[in-house]
């Protein structure tokens, strides 16, 4: 906060020399190998989340399985795991389940507290004449193993996570052609065409002619979806009609992964980040020149409610954007009646990502003026340079990169922003889901995958951005460099005692200023010198920081 | 010197406003490029009519819905926003918040309650269109025996309950375990959780993180829907909650009062409701439609 020079020479370098370019041949070579490490750690992470199978040649489809022995197979396997019951048109026929136009095989899981001997069924329906056209002997018990088998690998493979046949091996397996099948008080039939479409229905056993399955059941006190856990339905076919499709490989899974993913949250972050950061750029930079030159009360005030947004938990700010913005206030009334319309709505993403990320751009932006020598500024006033000048000609550079280093970080906050987006511009695919939130809702919906992939999206990106910023400082900086090493030369030739190492640590603001003011005003060294001496007098530190021999930029020039 | 540093400010200032015009301009053809491959795809009445709803659905219709929304699309040709799936709670206040929406489906009569309160829809297309079970999952490697609702108060580990002011299946959840004294509150909502399990219930701002906290590993059981387990890997049922120790589960749909197309939008809850196969999805997933 000090404005003395000496203060800027303890610390300033401190700050500075953090961003100068002087990088060793050992960062350089280490850059490369801790890149690879990442991709290489990422990958090992990302590996077992998907599993790669490798098969060759042709396997059957997803809902196809087939035994060449037995000479038959199923397709188009389905399996209902909820069914309803309600009327079809208007028509009662009791529970039922949806059965596929072509499908020729059932299968109800029934469990044990459907009928009274209490082991529960397996019960496997499949149309006579489908039988016989695919060899299956529902007496030869070779076939029904094998049908078995065939239902339970299929069952495992659609169970979209719930329980499976095949580890209810206590149920009792009943193949049967008959349309209809009686267990314990219900009655379950395989096949009901009704308005244009086909069911398995369960009705009362006991059911009277005319009366309708629902009312009987409730007189008979039956729950009818309770005495099916789930129904499948597929359709037998000799083995030569399985459907199969070439076996994907790797790059097939891979290749099916990617086209499947929906990149809109990318677009989404960067280009809510991108604006964002362009209108925090700005406004932070502007605020926080404009907070250096008044007064310290005006200052303190207006410094605690730039920098709050930045100690305040997010969804507080998110909240208060709510109520200033929503319907539900009369702020929020007020503004919808003059058109603006904010709430769950893109521009509400970009003004939750400036909100969050301005404070950082401001402070950075805030310390850095504050660390410029003074007197530098008032030698360019003598100058009779504008403060508008001042600030572009002079300040901006000089103060580059903090500034750059405050951008990094405001881009980071509105990239990383979560809790505020999410209260005040919610989570529309495609409108403000960035990846943050893609993130969360991704993970939480069980789809871990995808979470991963934008999570390595992200530690990439940001890698780049942050690589890209520190390259471009580096660059923009590299006048400052050529003067250091230039000068370290010069200075190891006439006093050996000074390493390069301490050179550059105690190569302090004052010193680095001047360098660049020299080169900005074009002017002779001696001339600057002589009129940052005499302007710095007022405060007898800036002399004596230039007096000191080790950082000794003035007494060695002039 | 003055002017001309203004007009530089102006020039850099409409740089970085034309930046953003760029990307956001790139984003957006993008997004076209998209839209218009889709629509290409579609046959004749696409092009008739071009209505887009706007759905709000109950967390729990996460992976059902869109699968029934593209069958909508491919025979109607109405196209649909990006659903929004969260706790029912939640969606009546992103309503009242304002949100444009046009088609609500909530996973309890209360919140439904709720938004006819509030005139968020039309109460005259308030239908009920699923029932559902609540269950207690566990991992599916757990090897944790439930036998009664007293049972969960003896599980080691967390307890994975959907917050119950946004969450209904936490209202749910609540109701049965104040049945058996382990909740204070009959209604399920502002009670406090009996000492036994009060530090071990991890509230979930929707069914489907209750059911994701389960299958994560990071709670031992969870109170959610039947038709969750069918969305989550690794989840099995350990105990069905007895359907008389909470509220009936339904899932009312309604028309929401600020809908543009009032028509479509009932026009699509009758579709989920009797199409033969969109009944064919809803049974994949679970879900079983509601009698009448």
């Amino acid at each position: 906060m000090s404005n003395s020079p000496t203060y800027i020479a303890r610390n300033g370098s401190d700050l500075r020399t953090g961003s100068l370019p002087v990088r060793s041949a050992w960062q350089r070579r280490w850059l490369p190998v801790a890149v690879v490490l990442l991709f290489a750690v990422l990958f090992v992470v990302a590996g077992p989340v998907k599993a790669w199978a490798v098969d060759e040649g042709q396997q059957t489809t997803e809902d196809s399985a087939v035994n060449d022995e037995a000479g038959f197979g199923l397709n188009a396997f389905v399996r209902n795991n909820a069914g309803t019951a309600r009327s079809v048109d208007g028509a009662d026929i009791g529970y039922r389940y949806p059965l596929q136009d072509d499908a020729n095989l059932v299968v109800l899981n029934i469990p044990e507290t459907a009928d009274a001997q209490g082991t529960g069924y397996v019960l496997v329906h499949v149309d006579a004449d489908a039988a016989e056209a695919a060899g299956l002997d529902l007496h030869d018990t070779g076939d029904t193993d094998a049908l078995r088998a065939l239902i339970e690998e299929l069952d495992r493979t659609h169970s979209k996570g719930g329980a499976v046949l095949a580890d209810l091996a206590e149920r009792e397996w009943v193949f049967t052609t008959d349309d209809a099948f009686v267990i314990g008080p219900y009655c379950f039939r395989f096949s009901v065409e009704k308005a244009g479409g086909r069911y398995t229905s369960i009705v009362p056993a006991d059911l009277p002619e005319g009366a309708e399955p629902r009312d009987q059941a409730e007189l008979l006190g039956l729950d009818l979806g309770g005495a099916s856990q789930w129904c499948s339905n597929a359709t037998l076919v000799p083995s030569a009609d399985v459907s199969t499709e070439a076996a994907p490989g790797v790059w097939d899974n891979l290749a099916r992964f990617f086209s499947s993913l929906d990149y809109r949250p990318f677009w989404v972050s960067l280009k809510t980040s991108v604006l964002a950061l362009a209108i925090t750029f700005v406004l932070g930079l502007f605020a926080a020149w404009k907070t250096m030159g008044t007064s310290s009360r005006l200052k303190g005030v207006l410094d605690s409610v730039f920098t709050i947004p930045m100690v305040l938990p997010p969804t507080v700010c998110g909240f208060l954007l709510m109520l200033l913005f929503g319907r539900a206030t009369p702020t929020g009334q007020w503004l919808i009646s003059l058109g603006i319309d904010l709430v769950f709505t893109w521009p509400a993403a970009v003004i939750s990502a400036v909100v969050v990320s301005f404070p950082l751009m401001y402070r950075t932006a805030l310390g850095a003026f504050e660390g410029l020598d003074r007197s530098m500024l008032d030698a360019a006033r003598t100058l009779g340079w504008s403060e508008r000048y001042i600030f572009r000609r002079l300040m901006l550079p000089l103060a580059w990169p903090s500034i750059a280093a405050g951008t990094v970080l405001a881009f980071a906050r509105a990239m990383g922003e979560f809790g505020c987006t999410l209260f005040f511009a919610g989570n529309y695919v495609g409108v403000t889901q960035t990846i943050p939130i893609a993130i969360y809702f991704q993970w939480m919906g069980g789809n871990t995958d995808v979470a991963l992939f934008w999570v390595i999206v992200v530690i990439l990106f940001c890698f780049l951005v942050v690589l890209f910023i520190n390259v471009y400082t580096a660059r923009s900086q590299r006048y400052r460099a050529r003067g250091i090493t230039r000068r370290s030369r010069r200075r190891g030739r006439a006093a050996d005692q000074a390493s390069p190492a301490t050179d550059t640590a105690s190569a302090d603001t004052v010193r680095l200023d001047q360098e660049a003011l020299r080169a900005l005003l074009a002017m002779p060294a001696d001339v600057v010198d002589e009129k940052q001496v005499g302007a710095g007098a007022r405060g007898e530190n800036g002399r004596s920081g230039g007096d000191r021999p080790g950082a000794g930029g003035m007494g060695g020039e002039a | 010197m003055k002017r001309r540093s203004f007009v530089r400010l102006a020039g850099a200032l409409g740089c970085s406003l034309a930046l953003a015009g760029v990307v956001a301009g790139c984003s957006n053809t993008t997004t076209t490029a998209e839209g218009s491959a889709a629509a290409g795809s579609d046959t004749g009445s696409a092009a008739a009519q071009q209505v887009e709803l706007q759905v709000f659905a109950a967390n729990s219709l996460e992976k059902a819905m869109p699968e029934v929304e593209d069958l909508y699309t491919e025979k109607t040709g109405v196209t649909f926003a990006d659903t929004q799936y969260r706790g029912s709670g939640d969606l009546v206040e992103q309503m009242t918040a304002g949100a444009q929406v046009d088609v609500l489906i909530t996973a309890s009569s209360g919140t439904m309650d709720d938004a006819v309160e509030g005139s968020l829809v039309d109460e005259s297309t308030r239908t009920n269109m699923f029932v559902n079970d609540l269950v207690i999952v566990a991992a599916q490697d757990s090897d944790v025996q439930i036998n009664s609702l007293e049972d969960v108060a003896n599980v080691e580990g967390n307890i994975a309950i959907g917050e119950p002011g946004a969450v209904p299946a936490g209202r749910y959840a609540n109701q049965s375990l104040a049945s058996v004294g382990l909740y204070s509150s009959d209604t399920g909502q502002d009670g406090a959780y009996a000492d036994s399990i009060a530090s071990r219930v991890n509230q979930a701002q929707s069914v489907g993180n209750a059911a994701q906290y389960v299958a994560s590993g990071d709670c031992t059981i969870g109170f959610v829907y039947s038709s969750d387990v069918y969305r989550y890997d690794g989840l099995k049922v350990v105990y069905t909650v007895p359907a008389d120790s909470h509220s009936a589960i339904v899932y009312p749909g309604a028309v929401s009062a600020n809908s543009e197309n009032p028509d479509v939008a009932a026009d699509f809850i009758d579709f989920c409701m009797n199409d033969e196969d969109a009944l064919a999805i809803w049974a994949e997933y679970g879900f079983e439609l509601s009698e009448e």
